[in-house]
């Protein structure tokens, strides 16, 4: 037995040893054939509850990119033209140490000149904390690897790293004309109350510090758990909402909204805010359905802007209004929106901002002029960086979007999109 | 390289995570406490580097202090019960742990930036490596001779008499008493030294990672901390070693591209292993057995 035992080891070692040389010999020839595309590797939740966050990012990401590349690609430093190449879009569940695995692979393995998507806020806020915090800084030893980010919306991220770069809306501004609209719309609508999923960090932090304020500002009454210092100001009052929100709030894996659906039908407010992933937003909407709570509008988070609420509560979220950086409005966004439904997923206003960052990439990589080589992949990171970072304003799909030098925070166009008849359509267009 | 050495880093912090695990088990407990004590650790040396300045080592060894204190505290009431019973216990310790973090908030101004845990929000930027210039090998080499300093010492500890009188407790613990050895000290010491071991496992994490939050130490994580020692078994210290590597390397890492069913696969293996193996991946009949060809092999070299 023990003789049977070592030979299998043996053959094991051999076949181990063939495999191991086979692949050492095959990876640079693989490498020499295809270094004159511009690599671009990609990742976001591909599993998990945010799976489709991932998958719509994904297909959007690579339906531009065979876009750009039909077109003819990219043109080079020294003239010539090259297409865009995903190498891969991994599946980072939506897990910090996952996205810093993915982010550590990239830069270290592949010769990819920029890292795109990841899905969750939190996970970006992990993910930019490796890297380098200011270009050049010999003394940090931060990873120095572009990233460019579609669906990390959670405010002041771009901050922690100027590798760090996002497509994301400003949801400051974007809440605030919304309730400006509102009010002058809606005269009869006096008093507002709302929940939020406190496990999410950017639902938690957009209801607290920018949704239930902006409304504050523009005369809406917050019926809720009392909060005294609650004011106008963004932030003002922000913790002590904070601890008042967790006593109506849910979390995404909760499954029952009875007690928070009957507290807030208590208070009786003309207006309800669903701070919420499409997720929990649909389970908070459909116990309000089989309450009778009826407001006189329904306001929701700008992530819930999407297929995703549709398909789990259409007819929970008849009414349901949401800022959005994404409606096919424009003949580029139809397109777009064509495209990818045919390569199987949808644009939403995340998967949007993923068919976006193709082309600034493209628009990058062109001012950059880099050359694509694979003995020059530190030096065409930093050049597309630079180059990324000296981009003001590129073309969106719904218009134009800019991105301020200072904060590294982007400015995009918005609209306001209401579900009319189990569907998304703008309702107002404040372009 | 800096990917295959990030690696090699989760697979150190989990195998430290394990091994806190594994002491209590070598006592016959299952605690899901062990989540907790990795919190406590990541948060205390976080806040230790980035708000009070201080350096890694005593930011770890104050962590592991704190920890190892928490362990001790906790597991007067805990290992009052048994079984199921503390099993209940220490998620409960664990969940109240994961919402205290979800709750706490220590924000303070430096250098015009607000820095500290943030509940919901988290503690971002734990930026000691970087900001000191540590290289991925020199965070690589820290991690592992924690790992290696503590394999070594349970590795002792298991040959020595401490180590008899814990798997006395495990394999009986009315025997045990009976021949005179006190249960209830043995338990809280390994509890103790299990938390001690979390804790610096999380003060490690909190470093690497550079960004904590509640998400981070749910049930899960502690699934995962008594998963380790309970599919390499608890012959020996390497069969945690071995399951993380396979768990982390193979299952998270290498099978990236089956997502979803990730985890279901792990969920099948643990089912599997404990049908097939139930003492382990690495049971003293394993060991016996590759003793026995290494024996043979070099046997044969020497002929």
């Amino acid at each position: 037995m023990i003789r049977r035992g070592t030979e299998k080891m043996k053959r094991v070692t051999r076949l181990v040893s063939t495999v191991v040389l086979a692949a050492t010999v095959a990876m640079p020839l693989a490498a020499s054939a295809a270094d004159r595309s511009v690599k671009v590797l990609g990742w976001g939740a591909k599993s998990g509850p945010l799976k489709s966050f991932g998958v719509n990012s994904e297909a959007a990401l690579r339906s531009a990119i065979a876009q750009i590349n039909a077109a003819g690609g990219v043109k080079l430093g020294d003239g010539s033209s090259a297409p865009l190449e995903v190498i891969s879009y991994e599946d980072s569940a939506c897990k910090k140490d996952q996205n810093i695995a993915i982010l550590r692979k990239t830069t270290s393995t592949t010769d990819a000149i920029v890292g795109m998507g990841a899905t969750c806020s939190g996970s970006c806020q992990a993910m930019f904390g490796v890297l380098q915090k200011k270009v050049g800084d010999s003394s940090d030893s931060g990873v120095q690897m572009p990233i460019l980010s579609d669906t990390c919306i959670r405010p002041g991220l771009a901050k922690i790293s100027e590798w760090a770069f996002r497509n994301v809306p400003n949801e400051v501004a974007m809440y605030d004309k919304l309730f400006a609209w509102l009010r002058s719309e809606n005269p009869d609508v006096k008093t507002f109350s709302g929940g939020t999923e406190t496990d999410q960090g950017h639902s938690f932090i957009t209801h607290t510090a920018i949704i239930v304020q902006a409304a504050v500002r523009h005369g809406f009454e917050w019926v809720g758990p009392s909060v005294p210092e609650l004011g106008p100001k963004v932030k003002q009052g922000m913790k002590e909402l904070q601890a008042a929100a967790k006593t109506q709030h849910w979390l995404m894996g909760d499954t029952n909204y009875s007690v928070q659906a009957r507290k807030i039908k208590k208070q009786n407010p003309d207006m309800i805010l669903v701070s919420s992933h499409p997720f929990s937003a649909c389970g908070f909407l459909k116990e309000m359905k089989r309450q009778k709570v009826k407001p006189k509008l329904l306001v929701g988070l700008t992530s819930s802007a999407s297929q995703e609420t549709l398909n789990g509560c259409m007819s929970a979220a008849e009414g349901l209004i949401i800022p959005t950086g994404f409606a096919p409005i424009t003949p580029e966004a139809v397109s777009a929106n064509e495209i990818v439904s045919e390569a199987g997923g949808f644009l939403d206003l995340h998967s949007a901002a993923a068919w976006e960052n193709a082309y600034l990439v493209k628009a990058a990589v062109e001012k950059a002029g880099i050359s694509a080589n694979s003995d020059t992949v530190a030096e065409d990171r930093r050049k597309f960086r630079d180059a990324l970072a000296s981009i003001s304003e590129s073309a969106g799909l719904i218009g134009p979007v800019t991105r301020d030098g200072a904060t590294g925070e982007a400015s995009k166009p918005y609209v306001y999109v209401q579900v009319v008849n189990g569907e998304w359509k703008v309702i107002h267009d404040p372009r | 390289m800096d990917y295959f050495l990030n690696l090699v880093n989760t697979i150190g912090i989990h195998t430290l995570l394990g091994l806190s695990a594994y002491i209590l088990l070598l006592t016959g407990q299952l605690s899901l406490a062990q989540a907790g004590f990795f919190a406590v650790g990541a948060y205390t040396a976080a806040v230790l580097t980035v708000i009070l300045g201080w350096g890694i080592l005593p930011a770890i060894g104050l962590a592991m202090l704190i920890t190892g204190l928490l362990a001790f505290l906790v597991g007067f009431p805990a290992l009052r019960v048994r079984g199921l019973m503390l099993v209940v216990a220490t998620l409960a310790f664990g969940e109240f742990v994961r919402m205290f973090f979800y709750n706490f908030r220590w924000r303070v101004t430096q250098e015009g930036v607000e820095v500290g845990p943030d509940g919901t929000m988290g503690f971002s930027e734990i930026r000691y490596f970087a900001e000191h210039g540590w290289t991925s090998w020199e965070v690589t080499s820290l991690i592992w001779v924690f790992v290696i300093l503590v394999m070594a010492i349970i590795w002792w500890a298991d040959q020595t008499r401490s180590g008899a009188v814990l798997r006395a407790v495990g394999e009986d613990e009315l025997a045990a008493g009976t021949v005179g050895i006190d249960v209830t000290v043995v338990k809280m010491a390994a509890m103790t030294a299990g938390g001690v071991i979390a804790g610096l496992a999380g003060s490690l994490y909190a470093h690497q990672i550079t960004m904590l939050d509640h998400h981070a130490f749910t049930v899960l994580l502690a699934t995962f901390a008594i998963a380790y020692p309970i599919l390499g078994g608890v012959s020996n210290v390497f069969g945690t070693l071995v399951a993380v590597i396979f768990i982390q390397g193979l299952l998270v890492e290498g099978l990236r591209f089956l997502g979803d069913w990730r985890m279901l696969l792990f969920g099948a293996l643990i089912i599997v292993v404990m049908n097939v193996k139930p003492r382990g991946l690495f049971d003293s009949q394993t060991l016996r057995w590759i003793k026995s060809v290494l024996r043979l092999h070099l046997s044969r070299r020497i002929s």
